[in-house]
């Protein structure tokens, strides 16, 4: 079974008298154990897929199964449940509460599912160990580095155990250094197993993925390996400003 | 369960992180529970102290009066052109009551000074006047000398005698008994002090005054008032008969018809007793409608300070939906906080209404009691607006969208 499966996927957004097309029939899986990239330009629907994918948003049309669930026709407080399972959400801006401690941060998802303090604190302390956080669990975000508070956020992601990891430009505020870092980590996340998706618009990250979806105008416009994926992008790129 | 733990934790977090803005939240509610807390207390204290000092009043004694004791909108023209009593009236009484056993007559006018040649009291004596049976009727009794005799009230003597603060401020370590003193510039024999009898409702003193045998009373204060009689009934038993009998005395003396109401009042411990329970309710009403007021205010307070909260936290509350809080969670988050900040509200007021109960009891010494149904309305008040006034911002919270919450700073 797929972790992801999308098939002929739209979303519209009525902005005034106007309808964007944010989404014109999207359709790929994802098996277990994969590491995707899906890559793109501002404006070229990444966003709004990767909402979708996060069931953060429905679709306007089509359909979407994230580990066997049909997530497109779900309600409110079904998705709520959806997220808390079956996915991690790494983000740029990291999203991490600034009044509770890395500890307090990681337990968050496993709050949301109904697990026990004991059990909570037990299991984000092993998370933060995980990311090699370890000596850091007492700290309040702005306490910690950027490429720390990152780990935090990766390490709430792993905390439930969800089927996927879906990161938002993980690296897009960190350093060169530190992004490398972030990197690696993933890279030993797929090793050990976890699906993992990665939104960017950096060709270079992409290139690190064995696969990469390369997303414009709402379509997908390659699916391959990353780096010729990517490759292709930076063809692409040079030509429009050649 | 977990969840309204996890919730409650979430919200003194709040609380912790913004001591501050916490209190100066509170406040109206704080404010409106203590006035309640501390006026409730301090009626139920005027209550338990009204029951005790009006038992003061004489054994099986009941009073009549031209005016009636009146707190609140009295008709004063109606009770003005009634009859005056008179000792006429009171001699009528014991030739023709068979149910009673001696009748006293009194009056008194307040605010006199009282001298000796070398020393002067403030202005606050009050003077009364009344007949010798005054100390059967109202049970006080002299402590040293003696109370004026038949001969010398019939006589109009200028004799007086003296409660224990005029001694105090007139006589300071010497006896009385046998000195002069002088009220509006009369002069009168000191014959007797009374014993101490404290004060009356822990406000009044009542030791603060000089007796003189109504005839002198007159002659100094003038005839053309009305005196109260006090009527002691032969036993217990037949206080009831006796006003009774006293009532039909008058009401054919003064040529009533059945149809006429009594054009003067029958008052008892228990009328009064029951007047004073009736005005309590009405200052616990007035009271209560300003404890209700302000409890308003600081509900408007709540639910300014919970859409501030609400906005500042945006973000945050983006994050707990991004990571799987429903919508109903996010509301009871906020509603939780709400119910919380008023609820401590309500208890920091309670405890500023008992301190103030306990100031009273210690430093008044005015039996200031909290009654329990007080705290328990006060609990549920508070519960209640914080819920009203927090239900809003908390439903604002919910319908955010997690990823339009994200975004905001």
């Amino acid at each position: 079974m797929s972790v992801i499966r999308v098939e002929g996927v739209t979303r519209d957004f009525v902005v005034g008298e106007e309808t964007v097309r944010a989404l014109r029939g999207v359709s790929f899986t994802v098996e277990k154990g994969e590491w995707v990239a899906i890559v793109g330009q501002s404006g070229s629907g990444k966003s709004t897929l990767m909402n979708v994918l996060g069931c953060l948003d429905t679709p306007t049309s089509g359909s979407y199964w994230l580990n066997g669930h049909d997530v497109a026709r779900m309600g409110d407080d079904e998705l709520a449940r959806i997220r808390n399972q079956e996915i991690g959400f790494i983000f740029q801006t990291f999203q991490l509460l600034p009044r509770e401690t890395a500890l307090a941060n990681v337990e968050l998802p496993l709050v949301y599912r109904g697990v026990g303090r004991k059990e909570r604190r037990e299991r984000a302390r092993e998370a933060l160990e995980k990311v090699g956080l370890g000596h850091r669990m007492t700290h309040r975000p702005n306490e910690l580095s950027g490429g720390q508070r990152q780990r935090v956020a990766i390490a709430r992601a792993l905390v439930a155990e969800p089927s996927l990891l879906l990161a938002d430009e993980p690296t897009g505020n960190l350093d060169s250094a530190t992004g490398e870092e972030i990197i690696r980590l993933f890279a030993d996340l797929h090793a050990a197993g976890h699906t993992l998706v990665l939104v960017t618009h950096e060709p270079k990250l992409a290139a690190r993925c064995p696969r990469a979806i390369r997303i414009s105008d709402g379509t997908i416009v390659a699916d391959g390996p990353g780096r010729e994926v990517a490759l292709g992008n930076l063809a692409e790129h040079a030509r429009a400003h050649g | 369960m977990r969840a309204f733990l996890d919730n409650l934790r979430l919200a003194f977090g709040t609380f912790i992180a913004n001591p501050l803005r916490t209190l100066l939240t509170l406040l109206g509610i704080v404010i409106g529970v203590a006035t309640v807390i501390a006026m409730m207390s301090l009626i139920e204290g005027l209550r338990l102290k009204v029951n005790r000092d009006l038992s003061q009043l004489g054994a099986n004694t009941f009073q009549v009066t031209k005016w009636p004791v009146g707190f609140g909108r009295v008709n004063w023209n109606k009770y003005a052109k009634r009859p005056n009593f008179t000792l006429a009236d009171r001699d009528d009484v014991m030739k023709h009551a068979t149910l009673v056993r001696t009748v006293s007559a009194e009056d008194a006018h307040g605010g006199q000074k009282v001298s000796t040649s070398d020393r002067e009291t403030r202005p606050t004596v009050i003077i009364w006047g009344v007949t010798p049976e005054w100390t059967e009727t109202s049970g006080v009794e002299v402590q040293s000398g003696r109370f004026f005799s038949q001969a010398e009230e019939l006589e109009g003597r200028a004799v007086a005698v003296l409660g224990q603060d005029v001694v105090d401020v007139l006589f300071p370590g010497t006896d009385p008994i046998g000195q002069q003193v002088r009220v509006r510039n009369r002069p009168y024999t000191v014959i007797g002090v009374l014993q101490r009898r404290g004060s009356f409702l822990g406000i009044a003193s009542m030791d603060n005054l000089v007796m003189l045998p109504m005839h002198a009373f007159h002659a100094a204060f003038g005839q053309n008032r009305s005196v109260d009689l006090n009527v002691q009934a032969i036993d217990a038993a037949s206080v009831k008969q006796a006003q009774e009998e006293v009532t039909q005395i008058f009401r054919r003396r003064r040529g009533l018809s059945p149809f006429d109401e009594n054009n003067f009042e029958v008052h008892t411990n228990d009328s009064m007793t029951r007047m004073f329970n009736s005005l309590s309710q009405v200052i616990s009403a007035a009271s209560f409608g300003v404890c209700l007021l302000s409890l308003v205010v600081g509900g408007i307070g709540i639910l300014n300070i919970m859409l501030v909260s609400v906005t500042e936290r945006t973000r945050e509350i983006g994050i707990r939906r991004a990571l799987g809080a429903r919508r109903r969670r996010i509301l009871m988050q906020f509603a939780t906080e709400a119910v919380a900040l008023s609820l401590l509200g309500g208890v920091l007021g309670i405890a500023i209404g008992y301190f103030v109960a306990f100031l009273a009891r210690w430093v008044l010494d005015f039996p200031a009691v909290v009654p329990v149904w007080s705290v328990v309305l006060s609990v549920v008040m508070s519960s209640v607006v914080g819920l009203a006034f927090g239900i809003y911002p908390a439903a604002r919270a919910a319908r955010l969208d997690p990823v339009e919450a994200m975004r905001s700073e």
